[in-house]
């Protein structure tokens, strides 16, 4: 269990007064401060860490945003930015002393322009609500992680979530052109546009996955695409995680990137194929969702090279997809697979580390050996192109210490995944579940240079500081003001 | 989720069963986005993940029902959006509705709303006073204007007055317990539940079922004793009254399967449809009799669109050339998860089918919520209309009279069943466009 | 000044900027100094220079990914890729025709300004592949970014901060890209006779479509001349595909139809298509005179058109890709004004590539920020490079 920040005492004794002065600022019904109607807002998509906040606001304009988030510095208030809450890495978990800013009421899409190919939204849009409000038209807001039904756009800024088309199509850094934001100080910026590439330094690149550490975001303006003419996925399932891996070197060396590459080993394709019926075949050990795009002849071309490709690796079955329907059932067992997970054990940690993709048969061996040690089940979901690797530990949280135990699990695969050239997040963030174990990827030179950027935004730090940067020795006393300490 | 309820407090069913629901919940939040009240108010509060966990506080902490929590949870349509989206299959409706009674049983709540409760409870399930009710209106509805809007009450009052109908249809005889034979030689025999408050504001609904189903060669049977099913006291957290009128219910359809014998029991107000198939839930732990009876009138139930798609369904007129905007209730798409059939029905009926944007968002009508949180109900109905009215449709298709009521007043809003009988020989509707040549 | 640093390994950087940060002396920081004359001109006692970093330390092909030395030629790194089959999604240009400069650039000098070409428009600019990168700060110290996967959210993603920095926070000494299979085949569709409003409609429209366009630039005729693949047509509006060869001709099919109320379309075959790309890329359409000065504006594409007309009305010469949102801009320095006040008007942005010194010490040569922005602009220079050694004052005076 990572520890949380000990609270400022002098904040939670002006509590009353910091609540009242919140409540001039947003209407009525955006203050929450009763502790039991706190209570839902203690955790996020990680609820095994709970902390109860000072109090919520919901505000509706960015002004408001500016007007709490002064008011805040003014009073040495710490905050949380919050969107839908779905982080799987604690990243808008609270703390006993914070505000928690919520964006949700801010949903409404701004504009819409097809011929400049962008859309500015506000920060509580939801990720799907974008691609459903420029479907009619034909286009879509690429990244598209599992959560697009809820999560939202800031929130995506937030974290740079990924999807599983993200191998052609990039993450959310790669598809915005624009950010309003509020720093700490109250300060409303715009970065970046509907233009490509502002001048200057990259704000909108550091932005995005600051994890609500550097600013707050209120609108955004993205990229939007058409879509290509047709889409078709296939499954090819293999006796064994190796061959799967070979197959997905062989596809992408031959010069072929599909839309979507997707790998599941055995636990994973039952507990999806119990949620989605799609026809997963249950008697492999790997199975690749491979998704390709263009004309129906186009597809069938790509389609036949792929085939062509897994054939050396004798693939125990080959599925294309021959409906929409059926198209809809195999994505929707992979989007849904966590959930899916949720159907057969009681509780899940979702791992998220990057590897080197020609690692994957090692690292799912050496995962194999440690869930025999651990004694815990694990079902394993990876995106295949771009070697994001999602292990899923079960556990049960009722029985004592097993989430401990999973935990522990869970940093021995992400050191694992370090060890062997990758990295611990490679969409979820690192939040407060993986802030302990930065050390393992930087040195503390490296920790203290990403630090002393976001003393840089916010040298109280008072925006989401309990999160990314080991805890111990959090410079927050040691870097006051704006003098920054000069390494030497 | 973790949960943390003592051995004693899950020695009791209803908390077991609470727990079991709880944790399968991972609170991913996937189902926040598509909670109609979530969309309108933007506070996780208001959302599934938020209602569940303050459901889960209030029962782990065995403390009674504060008003914090009924505000949230009396805000929740039951309209069972979350449970469509949850990928991990958290029975959501399982755990409000317990929540619901225990609320009931641990709160009082301020003795408008108490009367206000009381009097739908005692007025809507019962027919006649149904009507008797509806006709006061209509006498009430010119002094409106005295009843004076911005309090609670006063509110609610207009509410009511503003959806009881200006006039209601004669009642029909066709839905008093009896036999309907079958037209020609008999293929299939099933019940029929009449309801309640349906058979006072659109007997048509009936008759017209009953016309296509026996022309079918169905035996229709409205079985003796059978009446309201339950669900509106159910919602409203009212255990006795509604295991009341599920148990009659059950006794009288027992009766005929086990006498003629029964190859479905039907439903045509899905609200209801709903309940009926989470009988078998209900009687969980009533005596072992009780129990079975419960399960099987649940195996039996049908909505009359799962019923009628697996009849040879043709339509006799012409094509009318109108354009049907399929309006799905929460209770089927939701609650029953019966998605196609209405639409493919009316498609082979001849009609132009178009499918509103949002369809997954409820009206707002949701059994009484129309009546109990008015300004919820009324953004989303507004919000409705205007999906509704983007696809430019003739008429509005809907298989819940709940919907059919509360969408009602621009656009005609008629009961899918009605529409295909009116395809396979009936009558036409009442309410058709005047525009519309009715063919002969 | 005296000579260039030009260290052989990452610890030589490291000495160099810890002397000069013990003597207080900025430092220019440069590749091959092919793009000293961008931007503002910086007051150094000393340069250095990571040419001398040119390993490639890993390739591999079906990771898609390859990590060199800060100082690797862009030719040597495309032709390390071209054994992959692989190359440089953003198309860096060689711009020394259009400034004027000699020698090759370098990846460190690519990735610190940014530089993208023509597809940057579809598959996004160097800063959207820079996986990883190795640099060293101006406190002398090693920090390493992101990794060499393709996926990574682990901290602050300093590769974005540093790629277009123009080494003023540090200096880069490796960097990883993310690379993608060249294309089997290039093709092209041109519709001739277009007026810039007309052009950028035509380009809307193909990249609006579901055919994967990966560049769209219109030429108004005189820029049109001087790429002998465009020449002879007037102005036109030019589209290009890369895929596999079926995909293209196939694309181009479908496009020449979309596309028709523009006009009857020219299709180019790879080799021509190619070359009028690469002539694109490396701006050759833009003629600059010897005391002209170059800019790229960045704009709403649908801005344009509007920004070309006023700049070509106050004598400029331009022409537009990225779909209408890129604005190659050549005239007199006395123009900066209406450069700026065009960009302005498009609610977009400003680059001064090429410019006399004076002028460039003296202008705004990007835009100014806004006062809060540049106040966190001075703190993270502070937070990156405590002493200001580095390129001072190459972005904003002071800073
Ligand atoms: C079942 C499941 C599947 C998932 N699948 C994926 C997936 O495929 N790919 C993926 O990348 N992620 C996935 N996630 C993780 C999560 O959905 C993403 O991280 C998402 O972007 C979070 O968005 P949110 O709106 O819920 O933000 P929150 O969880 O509320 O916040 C996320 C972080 O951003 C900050 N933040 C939120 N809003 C703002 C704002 N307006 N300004 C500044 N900071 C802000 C918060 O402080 C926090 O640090 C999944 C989560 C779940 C539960
Ligand atoms: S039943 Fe409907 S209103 Fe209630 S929580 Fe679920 S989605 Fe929301
Ligand atoms: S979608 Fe299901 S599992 Fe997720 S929070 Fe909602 S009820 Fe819980």
């Amino acid at each position: 269990m990572i520890a949380q920040p000990p609270p400022k005492a002098d904040i939670i004794a002006r509590r009353p007064e910091i609540i009242a002065g919140l409540r001039a600022l947003v209407p009525a019904s955006g203050l929450i401060s009763e502790e039991l109607r706190l209570k839902p807002y203690e955790t996020d998509g990680l609820p095994a860490y709970r902390q109860i906040p000072l109090a919520v606001v919901l505000p509706e304009t960015t002004e408001q945003v500016a007007a709490v988030l002064a008011f805040c510095h003014k009073n040495g208030v710490r905050v949380v930015p919050r969107g839908a809450g779905t982080s799987l890495s604690g990243g808008a978990l609270p703390m006993a002393d914070s505000v928690v800013i919520g964006l949700m009421r801010m949903n409404r899409i701004l504009d819409i322009d097809y011929g400049d190919r962008c859309a500015t939204v506000q920060a509580g849009v939801t990720n799907i609500g974008i691609t459903n409000a420029v479907s009619a038209e034909g286009f879509f807001y690429a990244p598209d992680p599992s959560s697009q039904l809820a999560c939202m756009i800031g929130g995506n800024v937030g974290m740079n979530s990924g999807g599983a088309h993200c191998l052609k199509y990039g993450v959310t850094a790669n598809n915005l052109l624009g950010l309003k934001i509020v720093t700490m100080e109250g300060d409303v910026l715009d970065i970046g546009g509907a233009h490509l590439d502002a001048a200057g330094y990259d704000w909108l690149g550091l932005m995005t996955g600051s994890e609500g550490m550097l600013a707050m975001v209120t609108e955004v303006t993205v990229r939007i695409l058409r879509a290509p003419e047709g889409a078709r996925a296939m499954l090819v399932a293999f006796d064994a995680n190796e061959t799967a891996g070979r197959a997905v070197d062989a596809i992408i060396g031959s010069g072929i990137i599909p839309v979507a590459l997707e790998f599941m080993d055995r636990p994973a394709i039952h507990a999806c194929e119990a949620f989605a019926h799609a026809g997963y075949p249950l008697d492999a050990e790997a199975l690749l969702i491979i998704e390709v795009e263009g004309s129906v002849a186009e597809q069938d071309d790509l389609l036949g090279r792929i085939a062509a490709l897994c054939e050396p690796f004798h693939p125990i079955s080959l599925r294309v997809s021959q409906s929409a329907e059926e198209s809809i059932a195999i994505w929707k067992g992979r989007k849904g697979a966590f959930g899916a997970v949720g159907r057969i054990s009681p509780d899940y940690l979702c791992m998220d580390g990057t590897i080197p993709t020609g690692q994957l048969p090692f690292v799912l061996r050496r995962i194999g050996e440690m869930s025999d040690a651990y004694g815990l089940k694990v079902a394993n979901i990876f995106h295949a192109g771009d070697g994001n690797l999602h292990p899923l530990i079960m556990f049960d949280a009722n029985l004592a210490g097993n989430f401990e135990h999973a935990e522990a699990f869970g940093a021995d695969i992400l050191k694992l995944c370090v060890e062997v050239g990758g990295c611990l997040t490679g969409e979820h963030g690192v939040g407060v579940e993986k802030r302990e174990l930065m050390r393992v990827q930087f040195t503390d030179i490296e920790l203290d240079q990403q630090r002393r950027i976001k003393s840089a935004f916010d040298p109280d730090w008072l925006l989401n500081p309990s999160k990314v940067f080991p805890l111990v020795d959090m410079p927050v006393t040691a870097m006051p003001g704006t003098a920054m300490p000069v390494a030497a | 989720m973790q949960t943390n309820f003592s051995s004693e407090q899950l020695a009791d069913p209803n908390t077991a069963s609470s727990n079991q629901v709880l944790r399968t919940c991972v609170h991913c939040g996937f189902c926040t986005a598509t909670c109609p009240t979530f969309v309108l108010l933007g506070d996780e509060l208001d959302s599934p993940r938020g209602r569940i966990y303050l459901i889960k506080d209030m029962l782990e902490s065995g403390r009674p029902a504060t008003e914090e929590v009924v505000r949230h949870v009396d805000r929740c349509l039951s309209c069972l959006a979350c449970m469509t989206t949850c990928p991990s299959g958290v029975n959501y409706m399982h755990l409000v509705d317990h929540a619901r009674e225990y609320i009931e049983n641990t709160y009082t709540r301020p003795w408008h709303e108490r009367m206000l409760r009381n009097v739908l409870q005692l007025v809507l399930p019962r027919p006649a006073l149904f009507r008797m009710a509806v006709l006061g209106a209509r006498v009430a509805r010119p002094v409106r204007r005295l009843i004076p809007r911005g309090s609670v009450l006063g509110d609610r009052v207009h509410a009511m007055l503003d959806l009881a109908p200006a006039r209601l249809p004669p009642s029909s005889d066709m839905q008093s317990p009896q036999v309907h034979k079958a037209e020609g030689t008999r293929r299939g025999r099933v019940a029929l539940l009449a309801g309640c408050a349906q058979t006072v504001l659109a007997p048509s609904i009936n008759e017209a079922t009953i016309r296509l189903l026996t022309r079918l060669g169905i035996e229709v049977v409205i079985a003796r004793g059978v009446g309201c099913c339950g669900a509106l006291t159910h919602h409203m957290g009212r255990h006795d009254p509604a295991m009341a009128s599920a148990r009659a219910n059950i006794a009288g359809w027992t009766r005929e399967i086990e006498g003629d014998g029964l190859d479905a029991i039907l439903v045509n107000t899905s609200g209801c449809g709903t309940t009926v198939k989470d009988y078998g839930f209900m009687f969980r732990s009533e005596p072992a009799e009780w129990a079975m009876q419960a399960e099987r009138v649940s195996a039996l139930a049908m909505d009359i669109s799962e019923y009628l798609a697996t009849l040879d369904y043709v339509p006799t007129r012409e094509a009318p050339g109108l354009r049907v905007a399929y309006h799905a209730a929460c209770s089927l798409q939701h609650g029953q998860r019966v998605l196609t059939q209405p639409k493919a029905l009316l498609r082979r009926a001849g009609f132009t089918v178009v499918e509103p944007l949002e369809g997954h968002l409820c009206c707002g009508s949701a059994g009484t919520y129309n009546l109990v949180q008015p300004e919820i109900a009324g953004r989303l109905r507004e919000r409705k209309l205007a999906n509704i009215a983007a696809t430019k449709p003739d008429l509005i298709a809907a298989g819940n009279i709940g919907c059919i009521t509360q969408l009602s007043g621009g656009v005609p809003v008629i009961h899918t069943v009605e529409l295909l009988d009116w395809m396979a020989g009936g009558p036409a509707p009442v309410g058709l466009p005047a525009a519309v040549a009715v063919p002969a | 000044m005296s000579a260039a640093l030009a260290p052989a390994h990452e610890s030589g950087v490291v000495e160099a900027i810890l002397a000069a940060r013990a003597a207080n002396e900025p430092l220019l920081i440069q590749g091959r100094g092919t793009k000293a004359g961008m931007l503002r001109p910086v007051q150094a006692a000393r340069g250095l220079s990571t040419r001398n970093l040119t390993d490639v330390s890993l390739y591999s092909p079906q990771e898609l990914i390859i990590s060199a030395g800060a100082g690797i030629t862009i030719p040597d790194l495309e032709a390390k890729l071209a054994e992959g089959g692989q190359g440089i999604i953003a198309e860096p240009p060689d711009l020394s025709a259009l400034l004027g400069t000699e020698g090759v650039q370098t990846l460190g000098g690519v990735v610190a300004t940014n530089l993208s070409g023509p597809r940057r428009v579809a598959w996004g600019a160097m800063r959207d592949h820079v996986m990883g990168v190795r640099a060293v700060n101006g406190a002398g110290e090693v920090i390493r970014s992101g990794g060499r996967v393709l996926k990574n959210v682990t901290g602050l993603d300093l590769c974005k901060l540093l790629t277009g920095s123009y080494g003023t926070l540090a200096v880069l000494t490796e960097v990883t890209l993310k690379v993608l299979p060249r294309a089997e085949l290039t093709g092209s569709l041109l519709l001739p006779g277009l007026d810039a409003v007309q052009g950028v409609a035509a380009l809307s429209a193909a990249l609006g479509s579901p055919y994967g366009v990966s560049g769209a630039a219109w030429l108004p005729a005189d820029a049109a001349e001087r790429v002998p693949e465009l020449a002879g047509r007037g102005a036109v509006a030019v589209v290009r595909i890369e895929d596999f060869a079926r995909s293209v001709e196939y694309r181009l099919g479908r496009l020449t139809t979309d596309l028709a109320v523009f006009g009857t379309p020219v299709l180019l075959d790879d080799g021509a298509s190619r070359a009028a790309w690469r002539a694109i890329r490396d701006a050759m359409p833009l003629r600059a005179e010897p005391g002209d000065a170059v800019w790229r504006v960045s704009v709403r594409p649908s801005n344009g058109p509007a920004a070309i007309t006023a700049l070509e009305a106050t004598g400029a010469r331009c022409f537009l890709d990225w779909g209408g949102g890129l604005v190659w801009i050549a005239g007199p320095p006395a123009l900066h004004d209406s450069v700026m006040a065009t960009a302005l008007a498009g609610r977009g942005t400003w680059t001064v590539l090429r410019a006399p010194e004076p002028m460039r010490a003296a202008v705004d040569v990007i835009p100014a920020e806004a006062p809060a922005l540049a106040r966190i602009t001075r703190r993270v220079k502070a937070a990156m490079d405590p002493s200001g050694i580095l390129n001072p004052g190459r972005l904003y005076a002071g800073v």
